[in-house]
């Protein structure tokens, strides 16, 4: 499902200067000049990489102000991560219980 | 679509492995990480296509109850162990769990390729905008494993 919005969200997160932009909205909403200042590359760049953190739902921009400045969206992000923490932790945990397990059946100790 | 590929050399034959996965007094001594039991009298593994992969996790500390349900999609003794994964209670994260097991000599290399899909969380939540996801992933790393 190459259009799935969580693919874009990874998609997204993949260029470090993405990461930095969200980095920064994460102190609070900011006008695509201020997110410029610290980077050195055009507005227009800028300009791009907000387009597409917008498209993979992680920022969202004012549509009335004229400067519309972009904000944090963590949604998307959020849930992502949450399914991610939670099966790494438990299939990591997991098998470093089979790998005990496995040992023990061929010592002979197995309880099962 | 979310992916997690986690691979594993085990110091076992690949039958060895494969039994450890599929039968359920095995299964009850190692599935969950430390500190979560998964007690046999928890486990429904009807392994055939179609079949319940019901597997119930508790927390050793607080006594609390994981359910976690699915159906088996492919069983193909010693290779591959695939199951379908209804995720988490409020229905977000449901998805696919790939385990292939593959004969290197005498010992077994073990991928889990785990594939969820969140498309309904993220279109409900672009409807309510703003969330207050970050709580949510508070809460889940303050969560005692």
């Amino acid at each position: 499902m190459p259009t799935d919005q969580l693919s874009r969200t990874f998609a997204a997160l993949a260029d470090p200067t993405r990461r930095a932009i969200l980095a920064r909205l994460a102190d609070g909403e900011a006008t695509v000049n201020e997110l410029a200042e610290p980077f050195p590359i055009s507005l227009q760049a800028v300009s791009k990489h907000l387009k597409v953190l917008e498209e993979a739902g992680l920022v969202s921009r004012s549509r009335t102000a004229q400067q519309r400045p972009a904000r944090l969206r963590p949604g998307p992000l959020a849930d992502a991560a949450d399914w991610l923490t939670f099966y790494r932790k438990f299939f990591e945990g997991s098998l470093d219980r089979l790998d005990e397990h496995l040992r023990n059946i061929r010592k002979g100790k197995s309880r099962g | 679509m979310v992916e997690l590929t986690i691979t594993r050399v085990f110091d076992a034959p690949r039958e060895l492995v494969w039994q450890a996965w599929t039968d359920p007094v095995q299964v009850a001594q190692w599935w969950g990480p430390r500190g979560i039991s998964t007690p046999l009298d928890k486990i429904q593994m009807d392994l055939r296509p179609g079949g319940a992969a019901n597997l119930t996790m508790v927390d050793d500390a607080t006594g609390e109850e994981y359910p976690n349900t699915g159906h088996y999609l492919e069983v193909v003794p010693p290779e591959r162990l695939v199951w379908h994964d209804d995720g988490f209670a409020d229905g977000s994260g449901a998805g696919t769990v790939t385990i292939t097991f593959v004969d290197v000599g005498d010992k077994t290399e073990l991928t889990v390729h785990a594939v969820a899909d969140f498309s309904e969380t993220v279109r409900a939540q672009a409807e309510i905008g703003w969330g207050s996801s970050f709580d949510k992933l508070a809460e889940l790393l303050a969560r005692p494993r």
